[in-house]
Protein backbone atom coordinates (compact mmCIF):
# COMPACT_ATOMS: atom_id res chain seq x y z
CA UNK A 1 0.00 0.00 0.00
CA UNK A 2 1.38 3.69 -0.84
CA UNK A 3 2.48 5.69 2.12
CA UNK A 4 0.03 8.26 3.25
CA UNK A 5 0.60 11.99 2.42
CA UNK A 6 1.06 12.91 5.52
CA UNK A 7 2.65 10.88 8.44
CA UNK A 8 2.64 12.75 11.69
CA UNK A 9 4.13 9.91 14.09
CA UNK A 10 4.82 10.85 18.13
CA UNK A 11 5.70 14.41 17.41
CA UNK A 12 6.47 16.75 20.47
CA UNK A 13 7.69 20.26 20.61
CA UNK A 14 8.20 22.57 23.06
CA UNK A 15 8.85 26.41 23.63
CA UNK A 16 11.58 26.34 26.38
CA UNK A 17 10.43 24.28 29.27
CA UNK A 18 6.65 24.27 28.05
CA UNK A 19 5.74 21.47 26.27
CA UNK A 20 3.74 22.14 23.29
CA UNK A 21 2.86 19.31 21.58
CA UNK A 22 3.48 15.86 23.07
CA UNK A 23 3.03 12.83 21.38
CA UNK A 24 0.94 13.58 18.24
CA UNK A 25 0.26 10.68 15.88
CA UNK A 26 -2.16 10.84 12.76
CA UNK A 27 -2.36 10.44 9.18
CA UNK A 28 -3.52 12.00 6.43
CA UNK A 29 -4.66 10.01 2.79
CA UNK A 30 -4.94 12.01 -0.49
CA UNK A 31 -8.08 14.34 -0.50
CA UNK A 32 -8.25 13.73 3.38
CA UNK A 33 -10.10 17.13 4.69
CA UNK A 34 -8.80 16.63 8.66
CA UNK A 35 -9.95 19.60 10.89
CA UNK A 36 -7.80 20.08 14.36
CA UNK A 37 -10.11 21.58 17.31
CA UNK A 38 -8.92 22.23 20.79
CA UNK A 39 -9.07 25.08 23.40
CA UNK A 40 -6.64 28.41 23.08
CA UNK A 41 -2.92 27.31 23.59
CA UNK A 42 -4.04 23.21 22.84
CA UNK A 43 -0.62 23.18 19.74
CA UNK A 44 -3.32 23.57 17.19
CA UNK A 45 -1.70 26.26 15.15
CA UNK A 46 1.88 24.80 16.41
CA UNK A 47 0.93 21.57 14.87
CA UNK A 48 0.54 23.22 11.76
CA UNK A 49 3.65 25.31 11.38
CA UNK A 50 5.85 21.72 12.25
CA UNK A 51 4.40 19.88 8.70
CA UNK A 52 5.79 22.91 7.06
CA UNK A 53 8.81 23.35 9.08
CA UNK A 54 8.22 27.30 10.35
CA UNK A 55 8.47 25.67 13.51
CA UNK A 56 11.32 22.74 14.36
CA UNK A 57 10.03 19.56 16.49
CA UNK A 58 11.81 17.73 19.26
CA UNK A 59 10.91 14.48 18.63
CA UNK A 60 9.13 12.32 16.71
CA UNK A 61 8.99 12.27 12.81
CA UNK A 62 6.48 14.36 9.77
CA UNK A 63 6.63 12.40 6.33
CA UNK A 64 5.03 13.89 3.20
CA UNK A 65 4.72 11.43 0.52
CA UNK A 66 6.98 8.54 2.90
CA UNK A 67 9.74 11.11 3.14
CA UNK A 68 10.71 13.03 6.68
CA UNK A 69 10.18 16.24 6.06
CA UNK A 70 13.29 16.79 7.67
CA UNK A 71 15.32 14.90 4.98
CA UNK A 72 14.30 17.69 2.82
CA UNK A 73 15.15 21.08 1.46
CA UNK A 74 12.80 23.51 4.10
CA UNK A 75 12.11 25.84 0.14
CA UNK A 76 11.45 22.81 -1.30
CA UNK A 77 9.13 21.24 1.08
CA UNK A 78 7.21 24.58 1.53
CA UNK A 79 6.30 24.57 -2.28
CA UNK A 80 4.87 21.67 -2.07
CA UNK A 81 2.60 22.54 1.24
CA UNK A 82 0.42 25.58 1.09
CA UNK A 83 -0.59 27.64 4.19
CA UNK A 84 -2.85 29.65 4.50
CA UNK A 85 -2.89 32.24 8.05
CA UNK A 86 -5.20 33.56 10.35
CA UNK A 87 -4.24 36.98 9.73
CA UNK A 88 -4.32 36.90 5.74
CA UNK A 89 -0.28 37.78 5.79
CA UNK A 90 -0.41 39.30 2.53
CA UNK A 91 2.53 40.90 0.59
CA UNK A 92 1.25 44.75 1.61
CA UNK A 93 3.11 46.12 -1.40
CA UNK A 94 2.02 44.04 -3.99
CA UNK A 95 -1.23 43.87 -5.80
CA UNK A 96 -3.72 40.76 -5.24
CA UNK A 97 -2.19 39.56 -8.94
CA UNK A 98 1.18 40.17 -7.58
CA UNK A 99 1.24 38.15 -4.56
CA UNK A 100 0.30 35.11 -6.38
CA UNK A 101 2.70 35.74 -9.01
CA UNK A 102 5.58 36.11 -6.83
CA UNK A 103 5.96 32.29 -5.60
CA UNK A 104 5.51 31.34 -9.31
CA UNK A 105 7.89 33.30 -10.44
CA UNK A 106 10.79 33.85 -8.06
CA UNK A 107 10.08 29.79 -6.71
CA UNK A 108 8.87 27.86 -9.89
CA UNK A 109 10.48 29.92 -12.23
CA UNK A 110 7.72 30.71 -14.72
CA UNK A 111 8.22 33.57 -16.94
CA UNK A 112 6.10 36.90 -16.03
CA UNK A 113 3.31 36.14 -18.51
CA UNK A 114 2.98 32.08 -17.50
CA UNK A 115 2.70 34.01 -14.13
CA UNK A 116 -0.06 36.42 -14.64
CA UNK A 117 -1.90 33.84 -16.38
CA UNK A 118 -2.29 31.08 -13.73
CA UNK A 119 -2.27 34.13 -11.27
CA UNK A 120 -5.55 35.41 -12.95
CA UNK A 121 -6.98 32.08 -13.25
CA UNK A 122 -6.24 30.93 -9.95
CA UNK A 123 -7.67 34.33 -8.73
CA UNK A 124 -10.92 33.76 -10.79
CA UNK A 125 -11.48 30.37 -9.12
CA UNK A 126 -11.62 32.10 -6.05
CA UNK A 127 -14.12 34.89 -7.30
CA UNK A 128 -12.06 38.11 -7.43
CA UNK A 129 -10.68 38.79 -11.15
CA UNK A 130 -11.89 42.27 -10.58
CA UNK A 131 -10.31 42.75 -7.57
CA UNK A 132 -6.39 41.11 -9.27
CA UNK A 133 -5.17 44.67 -9.51
CA UNK A 134 -5.87 45.82 -5.69
CA UNK A 135 -3.71 46.02 -3.26
CA UNK A 136 -4.45 44.47 0.18
CA UNK A 137 -5.32 47.33 2.12
CA UNK A 138 -8.37 47.99 -0.66
CA UNK A 139 -9.87 44.52 -0.10
CA UNK A 140 -11.81 43.37 2.61
CA UNK A 141 -10.86 41.25 5.32
CA UNK A 142 -12.98 37.67 3.12
CA UNK A 143 -11.08 38.93 0.06
CA UNK A 144 -7.71 39.27 1.45
CA UNK A 145 -8.17 35.79 2.93
CA UNK A 146 -9.42 34.32 -0.73
CA UNK A 147 -6.35 36.03 -1.65
CA UNK A 148 -4.42 34.79 0.66
CA UNK A 149 -5.94 31.15 -0.35
CA UNK A 150 -5.21 31.64 -4.53
CA UNK A 151 -1.64 32.44 -3.54
CA UNK A 152 -1.02 29.39 -1.55
CA UNK A 153 -3.07 27.17 -4.38
CA UNK A 154 -1.11 28.59 -7.15
CA UNK A 155 2.03 26.72 -6.03
CA UNK A 156 -0.37 23.57 -7.05
CA UNK A 157 0.54 22.05 -3.05
CA UNK A 158 0.03 18.38 -2.40
CA UNK A 159 -1.50 19.53 0.80
CA UNK A 160 -3.35 22.92 1.87
CA UNK A 161 -2.67 24.03 5.72
CA UNK A 162 -5.39 26.54 7.21
CA UNK A 163 -4.44 27.99 10.24
CA UNK A 164 -8.04 29.54 11.69
CA UNK A 165 -8.48 31.14 8.46
CA UNK A 166 -11.30 32.83 9.51
CA UNK A 167 -10.86 34.02 12.94
CA UNK A 168 -9.74 37.68 11.67
CA UNK A 169 -13.07 38.34 10.26
CA UNK A 170 -15.99 39.80 10.37
CA UNK A 171 -18.56 37.49 11.12
CA UNK A 172 -20.49 38.62 7.47
CA UNK A 173 -17.44 37.72 5.58
CA UNK A 174 -16.63 33.96 6.74
CA UNK A 175 -19.22 32.93 4.81
CA UNK A 176 -17.46 33.34 1.44
CA UNK A 177 -14.09 31.94 2.95
CA UNK A 178 -15.82 28.67 4.05
CA UNK A 179 -17.20 28.57 0.98
CA UNK A 180 -13.56 28.52 -1.11
CA UNK A 181 -12.85 25.88 1.27
CA UNK A 182 -15.75 23.56 0.39
CA UNK A 183 -15.29 23.74 -2.95
CA UNK A 184 -11.09 22.92 -2.47
CA UNK A 185 -12.02 20.13 -0.28
CA UNK A 186 -15.17 18.91 -2.97
CA UNK A 187 -11.77 19.13 -6.06
CA UNK A 188 -10.36 16.68 -3.84
CA UNK A 189 -7.68 19.05 -1.76
CA UNK A 190 -6.28 17.31 0.81
CA UNK A 191 -6.36 20.02 3.15
CA UNK A 192 -5.47 20.03 7.45
CA UNK A 193 -7.43 22.83 8.77
CA UNK A 194 -7.63 24.58 12.26
CA UNK A 195 -11.06 26.09 12.81
CA UNK A 196 -13.79 26.80 15.11
CA UNK A 197 -16.19 26.66 12.17
CA UNK A 198 -17.93 23.41 13.20
CA UNK A 199 -20.52 23.67 10.55
CA UNK A 200 -17.45 23.18 7.82
CA UNK A 201 -16.17 20.35 10.13
CA UNK A 202 -19.79 18.73 10.23
CA UNK A 203 -19.97 19.40 5.97
CA UNK A 204 -15.97 18.87 4.81
CA UNK A 205 -14.28 17.59 6.94
CA UNK A 206 -13.42 13.18 7.08
CA UNK A 207 -12.20 13.42 9.84
CA UNK A 208 -12.40 15.75 12.99
CA UNK A 209 -8.88 15.75 15.96
CA UNK A 210 -9.58 17.18 19.30
CA UNK A 211 -6.50 18.60 20.85
CA UNK A 212 -6.14 19.27 24.48
CA UNK A 213 -3.03 20.63 26.14
CA UNK A 214 -0.57 19.05 23.43
CA UNK A 215 -1.98 15.92 23.19
CA UNK A 216 -4.44 14.25 20.94
CA UNK A 217 -7.38 13.39 22.61
CA UNK A 218 -9.56 12.04 20.23
CA UNK A 219 -10.21 11.54 16.15
CA UNK A 220 -12.80 10.32 14.38
CA UNK A 221 -15.45 11.37 11.73
CA UNK A 222 -17.44 14.77 12.54
CA UNK A 223 -20.68 12.50 13.33
CA UNK A 224 -18.98 10.16 15.94
CA UNK A 225 -17.11 13.27 17.86
CA UNK A 226 -20.38 15.39 17.21
CA UNK A 227 -22.87 12.67 18.56
CA UNK A 228 -20.90 9.87 20.28
CA UNK A 229 -17.42 11.24 21.36
CA UNK A 230 -15.51 8.27 23.53
CA UNK A 231 -14.24 11.64 25.83
CA UNK A 232 -15.94 13.77 27.83
CA UNK A 233 -13.64 16.83 27.30
CA UNK A 234 -14.22 15.92 24.08
CA UNK A 235 -18.09 16.46 24.26
CA UNK A 236 -18.08 19.60 26.47
CA UNK A 237 -15.56 21.31 24.46
CA UNK A 238 -17.56 20.54 20.94
CA UNK A 239 -21.00 20.99 22.31
CA UNK A 240 -19.45 24.53 23.46
CA UNK A 241 -18.07 25.07 20.49
CA UNK A 242 -21.01 24.35 18.18
CA UNK A 243 -23.08 26.51 20.26
CA UNK A 244 -20.61 29.08 19.15
CA UNK A 245 -19.57 28.49 15.55
CA UNK A 246 -22.33 25.78 14.91
CA UNK A 247 -23.71 27.64 11.62
CA UNK A 248 -22.73 28.18 8.31
CA UNK B 1 -1.10 80.40 3.82
CA UNK B 2 -3.00 77.18 1.90
CA UNK B 3 -1.02 73.81 0.97
CA UNK B 4 -1.65 75.22 -2.54
CA UNK B 5 -0.36 78.64 -2.33
CA UNK B 6 2.70 76.98 -0.31
CA UNK B 7 3.71 74.34 -3.16
CA UNK B 8 2.85 77.00 -5.53
CA UNK B 9 5.46 79.55 -3.67
CA UNK B 10 8.05 77.09 -3.36
CA UNK B 11 7.55 75.23 -6.88
CA UNK B 12 8.33 79.17 -7.98
CA UNK B 13 11.01 79.21 -5.77
CA UNK B 14 12.61 76.29 -6.97
CA UNK B 15 12.17 76.61 -10.41
CA UNK B 16 13.79 80.53 -10.73
CA UNK B 17 16.49 79.17 -8.11
CA UNK B 18 17.46 75.93 -10.52
CA UNK B 19 17.31 77.76 -13.81
CA UNK B 20 19.86 80.75 -12.73
CA UNK B 21 22.02 77.14 -11.05
CA UNK B 22 21.59 75.18 -14.29
CA UNK B 23 22.60 78.33 -16.55
CA UNK B 24 25.62 79.43 -14.83
CA UNK B 25 26.72 75.60 -14.68
CA UNK B 26 26.66 75.10 -17.98
CA UNK B 27 27.82 78.70 -19.02
CA UNK B 28 30.80 78.06 -16.62
CA UNK B 29 31.62 74.73 -17.96
CA UNK B 30 31.40 75.52 -21.57
CA UNK B 31 34.18 78.68 -21.10
CA UNK B 32 31.87 80.76 -21.33
CA UNK B 33 28.97 80.61 -23.44
CA UNK B 34 26.41 83.60 -22.63
CA UNK B 35 28.76 85.68 -20.43
CA UNK B 36 32.25 85.22 -19.16
CA UNK B 37 33.55 82.46 -16.81
CA UNK B 38 32.76 83.73 -13.09
CA UNK B 39 30.84 87.13 -14.35
CA UNK B 40 27.28 87.58 -13.20
CA UNK B 41 24.48 86.81 -16.25
CA UNK B 42 23.62 90.77 -15.15
CA UNK B 43 25.23 93.61 -14.27
CA UNK B 44 24.59 93.99 -11.01
CA UNK B 45 26.40 98.00 -11.20
CA UNK B 46 23.18 99.82 -12.32
CA UNK B 47 21.61 98.07 -8.78
CA UNK B 48 24.41 99.08 -6.67
CA UNK B 49 24.31 102.93 -8.09
CA UNK B 50 19.72 102.22 -7.52
CA UNK B 51 20.97 101.18 -3.89
CA UNK B 52 23.49 104.12 -3.67
CA UNK B 53 20.95 106.80 -5.07
CA UNK B 54 17.90 105.54 -2.38
CA UNK B 55 20.51 105.58 0.50
CA UNK B 56 21.38 109.22 -0.44
CA UNK B 57 17.83 110.54 -0.61
CA UNK B 58 16.75 108.92 2.40
CA UNK B 59 19.36 111.11 4.26
CA UNK B 60 18.34 114.50 2.68
CA UNK B 61 14.57 113.29 4.01
CA UNK B 62 15.71 112.35 7.79
CA UNK B 63 13.10 110.35 9.77
CA UNK B 64 10.50 110.04 6.47
CA UNK B 65 13.26 108.63 4.46
CA UNK B 66 13.28 105.15 6.69
CA UNK B 67 11.20 103.13 3.92
CA UNK B 68 13.74 104.36 1.08
CA UNK B 69 16.82 103.66 3.11
CA UNK B 70 15.38 99.51 3.50
CA UNK B 71 14.62 99.79 -0.07
CA UNK B 72 18.51 101.09 -0.56
CA UNK B 73 19.43 98.31 2.01
CA UNK B 74 17.67 95.54 0.08
CA UNK B 75 18.69 96.69 -3.58
CA UNK B 76 22.08 96.64 -1.36
CA UNK B 77 22.05 93.09 -0.85
CA UNK B 78 20.65 92.24 -4.46
CA UNK B 79 23.37 93.48 -5.99
CA UNK B 80 26.12 92.09 -3.65
CA UNK B 81 23.95 88.41 -4.46
CA UNK B 82 24.38 89.08 -7.96
CA UNK B 83 28.08 90.06 -7.95
CA UNK B 84 28.86 86.94 -5.53
CA UNK B 85 26.46 84.41 -6.68
CA UNK B 86 28.46 83.06 -9.65
CA UNK B 87 31.43 82.63 -7.06
CA UNK B 88 29.01 80.26 -4.71
CA UNK B 89 27.97 78.25 -7.98
CA UNK B 90 30.72 75.90 -8.49
CA UNK B 91 30.91 75.53 -4.63
CA UNK B 92 27.33 74.66 -4.64
CA UNK B 93 27.34 72.14 -7.50
CA UNK B 94 30.29 70.19 -5.40
CA UNK B 95 28.01 70.47 -2.58
CA UNK B 96 25.22 68.91 -4.84
CA UNK B 97 27.41 66.17 -6.00
CA UNK B 98 28.59 65.47 -2.77
CA UNK B 99 25.77 64.73 -0.83
CA UNK B 100 23.85 62.76 -3.68
CA UNK B 101 26.72 60.64 -4.38
CA UNK B 102 27.57 60.63 -0.85
CA UNK B 103 23.76 59.66 0.13
CA UNK B 104 23.36 57.07 -2.80
CA UNK B 105 26.27 55.06 -2.20
CA UNK B 106 25.74 55.21 1.29
CA UNK B 107 22.25 53.21 0.53
CA UNK B 108 24.07 50.57 -1.39
CA UNK B 109 26.14 49.67 2.06
CA UNK B 110 23.48 50.32 4.50
CA UNK B 111 20.85 47.97 3.28
CA UNK B 112 23.25 44.85 3.40
CA UNK B 113 24.33 46.55 6.63
CA UNK B 114 20.72 46.61 8.01
CA UNK B 115 20.32 43.40 6.71
CA UNK B 116 22.66 41.75 8.81
CA UNK B 117 21.90 43.77 12.11
CA UNK B 118 18.50 42.11 11.47
CA UNK B 119 19.08 38.79 10.37
CA UNK B 120 22.73 37.62 10.77
CA UNK B 121 24.77 35.86 13.18
CA UNK B 122 28.23 36.49 13.09
CA UNK B 123 27.69 39.33 10.35
CA UNK B 124 25.24 41.24 13.23
CA UNK B 125 28.44 41.75 15.13
CA UNK B 126 30.29 42.85 12.23
CA UNK B 127 27.68 45.12 11.13
CA UNK B 128 27.27 46.42 14.65
CA UNK B 129 30.78 47.38 15.15
CA UNK B 130 31.15 49.00 11.78
CA UNK B 131 28.42 51.14 12.81
CA UNK B 132 29.17 51.67 15.93
CA UNK B 133 32.48 52.85 15.54
CA UNK B 134 31.20 55.60 12.21
CA UNK B 135 28.61 56.93 14.46
CA UNK B 136 30.94 57.38 17.62
CA UNK B 137 33.56 59.25 16.04
CA UNK B 138 33.58 62.59 14.60
CA UNK B 139 32.75 62.80 10.55
CA UNK B 140 35.50 65.55 10.55
CA UNK B 141 37.84 62.55 12.34
CA UNK B 142 36.98 60.47 9.49
CA UNK B 143 37.46 62.21 7.09
CA UNK B 144 41.26 63.68 8.33
CA UNK B 145 41.65 59.96 8.75
CA UNK B 146 41.12 59.36 5.26
CA UNK B 147 42.57 62.06 3.13
CA UNK B 148 45.46 62.04 5.86
CA UNK B 149 46.69 58.98 7.18
CA UNK B 150 45.63 56.61 4.56
CA UNK B 151 47.15 56.47 1.08
CA UNK B 152 43.69 56.75 -0.26
CA UNK B 153 44.16 60.22 -1.97
CA UNK B 154 47.30 59.05 -3.99
CA UNK B 155 45.16 55.60 -5.41
CA UNK B 156 42.17 58.01 -6.40
CA UNK B 157 44.86 60.37 -8.12
CA UNK B 158 46.61 57.62 -9.90
CA UNK B 159 42.59 56.77 -11.56
CA UNK B 160 42.70 57.91 -15.10
CA UNK B 161 40.63 61.50 -15.66
CA UNK B 162 40.45 61.86 -12.24
CA UNK B 163 40.54 65.94 -11.84
CA UNK B 164 40.55 66.99 -15.68
CA UNK B 165 37.47 68.31 -16.91
CA UNK B 166 34.15 68.00 -15.39
CA UNK B 167 35.60 64.97 -13.22
CA UNK B 168 36.15 66.47 -9.88
CA UNK B 169 39.97 66.06 -8.01
CA UNK B 170 41.25 63.20 -5.75
CA UNK B 171 40.00 65.22 -2.58
CA UNK B 172 36.24 65.48 -3.82
CA UNK B 173 36.52 61.66 -4.22
CA UNK B 174 38.46 60.99 -0.63
CA UNK B 175 34.88 63.00 0.46
CA UNK B 176 32.31 60.92 -1.58
CA UNK B 177 34.31 58.08 -0.01
CA UNK B 178 34.36 59.53 3.71
CA UNK B 179 30.35 60.83 2.94
CA UNK B 180 29.22 57.00 2.00
CA UNK B 181 30.76 55.63 4.53
CA UNK B 182 29.67 57.71 7.26
CA UNK B 183 25.99 58.51 5.76
CA UNK B 184 25.92 54.09 5.59
CA UNK B 185 26.08 53.74 8.97
CA UNK B 186 23.33 56.02 9.90
CA UNK B 187 21.24 55.14 6.81
CA UNK B 188 21.48 51.64 8.14
CA UNK B 189 20.38 52.44 11.85
CA UNK B 190 17.22 54.15 9.88
CA UNK B 191 16.59 51.01 7.56
CA UNK B 192 16.86 48.79 10.44
CA UNK B 193 14.47 50.45 12.00
CA UNK B 194 11.80 50.08 9.18
CA UNK B 195 12.92 46.55 8.33
CA UNK B 196 11.51 45.66 12.07
CA UNK B 197 8.96 48.16 11.53
CA UNK B 198 7.86 45.26 8.59
CA UNK B 199 5.25 42.74 10.08
CA UNK B 200 7.29 39.54 10.95
CA UNK B 201 4.25 37.54 9.33
CA UNK B 202 5.30 38.95 6.00
CA UNK B 203 8.42 37.10 6.12
CA UNK B 204 6.77 33.87 7.50
CA UNK B 205 4.50 33.71 4.37
CA UNK B 206 7.02 34.63 1.71
CA UNK B 207 9.05 31.50 3.26
CA UNK B 208 5.93 29.21 3.24
CA UNK B 209 5.18 29.78 -0.30
CA UNK B 210 8.90 28.37 -0.63
CA UNK B 211 10.73 31.28 -1.15
CA UNK B 212 14.81 31.42 0.79
CA UNK B 213 15.13 33.96 3.29
CA UNK B 214 17.52 36.45 0.94
CA UNK B 215 14.69 35.95 -1.36
CA UNK B 216 12.15 36.79 1.03
CA UNK B 217 14.07 39.87 2.41
CA UNK B 218 14.40 41.01 -0.95
CA UNK B 219 11.14 40.95 -2.81
CA UNK B 220 8.98 41.12 0.63
CA UNK B 221 10.92 42.65 3.52
CA UNK B 222 12.69 45.29 1.50
CA UNK B 223 10.20 47.03 -0.62
CA UNK B 224 8.20 47.39 2.13
CA UNK B 225 11.07 48.74 4.73
CA UNK B 226 12.57 50.90 2.06
CA UNK B 227 8.93 53.11 1.87
CA UNK B 228 8.77 53.04 5.71
CA UNK B 229 11.85 54.59 5.62
CA UNK B 230 11.97 57.57 3.25
CA UNK B 231 11.23 59.69 5.95
CA UNK B 232 14.15 59.16 7.85
CA UNK B 233 16.14 59.11 4.65
CA UNK B 234 14.94 62.89 4.04
CA UNK B 235 16.20 63.64 7.16
CA UNK B 236 19.99 62.26 6.35
CA UNK B 237 19.76 64.24 3.25
CA UNK B 238 18.79 67.18 4.54
CA UNK B 239 21.65 66.96 7.22
CA UNK B 240 23.92 65.55 4.76
CA UNK B 241 23.49 68.90 2.60
CA UNK B 242 25.05 70.88 5.59
CA UNK B 243 27.76 68.54 7.06
CA UNK B 244 29.27 68.51 3.25
CA UNK B 245 30.94 71.76 4.13
CA UNK B 246 33.26 69.46 6.43
CA UNK B 247 34.97 68.55 3.12
CA UNK B 248 36.26 71.78 2.98
CA UNK B 249 38.46 70.93 5.40
CA UNK B 250 40.09 68.46 3.63
CA UNK B 251 40.53 70.89 1.03
CA UNK B 252 37.49 70.87 -1.68
CA UNK B 253 36.00 73.75 -2.88
CA UNK B 254 32.33 73.15 -1.58
CA UNK B 255 29.99 75.56 -0.87
CA UNK B 256 31.35 76.73 2.25
CA UNK B 257 34.91 76.67 0.89
CA UNK B 258 33.77 78.52 -1.86
CA UNK B 259 32.09 81.65 0.22
CA UNK B 260 34.90 81.73 3.06
CA UNK B 261 37.32 82.06 -0.52
CA UNK B 262 35.37 84.80 -1.91
CA UNK B 263 35.15 86.54 1.61
CA UNK B 264 39.24 86.62 1.92
CA UNK B 265 38.92 88.83 -1.31
CA UNK B 266 36.93 91.75 0.29
CA UNK B 267 36.19 90.78 3.81
CA UNK B 268 32.82 90.71 3.88
CA UNK B 269 32.68 87.80 5.89
CA UNK B 270 29.53 87.60 7.05
CA UNK B 271 27.39 89.24 4.00
CA UNK B 272 29.07 85.97 2.43
CA UNK B 273 28.30 83.39 4.80
CA UNK B 274 24.73 84.25 4.73
CA UNK B 275 24.62 84.59 1.10
CA UNK B 276 25.83 80.84 0.91
CA UNK B 277 23.44 80.29 3.82
CA UNK B 278 20.75 80.66 1.32
CA UNK B 279 21.71 78.87 -0.98
CA UNK B 280 22.04 76.00 1.77
CA UNK B 281 18.56 76.44 2.32
CA UNK B 282 17.61 76.43 -1.71
CA UNK B 283 19.23 73.07 -1.60
CA UNK B 284 17.71 71.48 1.60
CA UNK B 285 14.25 72.79 -0.18
CA UNK B 286 15.41 71.21 -3.02
CA UNK B 287 16.37 67.97 -1.18
CA UNK B 288 13.11 67.82 0.63
CA UNK B 289 10.71 68.60 -2.45
CA UNK B 290 12.28 65.96 -4.20
CA UNK B 291 12.07 63.18 -1.23
CA UNK B 292 8.29 64.26 -1.25
CA UNK B 293 7.97 63.69 -4.43
CA UNK B 294 9.96 59.92 -4.46
CA UNK B 295 7.83 59.34 -1.83
CA UNK B 296 4.52 60.24 -3.53
CA UNK B 297 6.00 58.78 -6.79
CA UNK B 298 6.39 54.90 -5.02
CA UNK B 299 3.20 55.09 -2.50
CA UNK B 300 1.42 52.42 -2.30
CA UNK B 301 -1.98 52.08 -0.36
CA UNK B 302 -1.40 50.57 3.16
CA UNK B 303 2.00 50.65 3.21
CA UNK B 304 4.17 53.45 5.15
CA UNK B 305 1.57 55.19 6.77
CA UNK B 306 -1.01 57.60 5.33
CA UNK B 307 0.74 57.27 1.97
CA UNK B 308 -1.25 56.79 -1.35
CA UNK B 309 -4.48 58.54 0.61
CA UNK B 310 -6.70 55.50 -0.59
CA UNK B 311 -8.09 53.60 2.83
CA UNK B 312 -9.08 50.07 3.68
CA UNK B 313 -11.89 48.56 2.34
CA UNK B 314 -12.84 47.14 5.43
Amino acid sequence: MADPLLDVDDVHQSYGDEQVLEGITFEMERQDVKVLVGPSGSGKSTMLRCVNRLTDIDDGDIRLDGESVYDMDADDLRRQVGMVFQDFNLFAHLTAIENVTLGLKRVLGLSEREATEKAAWQLEQVGLREQANSYPAELSGGQKQRVGIARALAMDPKLMLFDEPTSALDPELIGEVLEVMRELADEGMTMLVVTHEMGFAKQAATDVLFLDDGKLVEQGPPEQLFENPENERTAAFLSRLTQLHGGQ
Amino acid sequence: MSRNTQTVVRNGILTVFWAWFGARLLNDWFGGVVVPVGQPFFDPQPVADAAAALRDSAAGLGAVGAPLDVAGDVLGSASFAMTYLPDLAAGAWLTVVLTTLGIAFGVVLAVPLAAARVYGRVTRWVSLAFIELIRGTPLLAQLFVLYYALPLSRWIAAVPFVGTSVVPAQAVWVAIVGFTINSAAYQAEYIRGSIEGVDPGQLTAARAIGLSQIQGIRYVVLPQALRFAIPSWTNELVYLVKYSSLASFITVAELYHAAEAAAYDNYRFLDLFLLAAVVYVLLVLSATTTMEWVRKRVAIPGVGGSAGGRTSAD
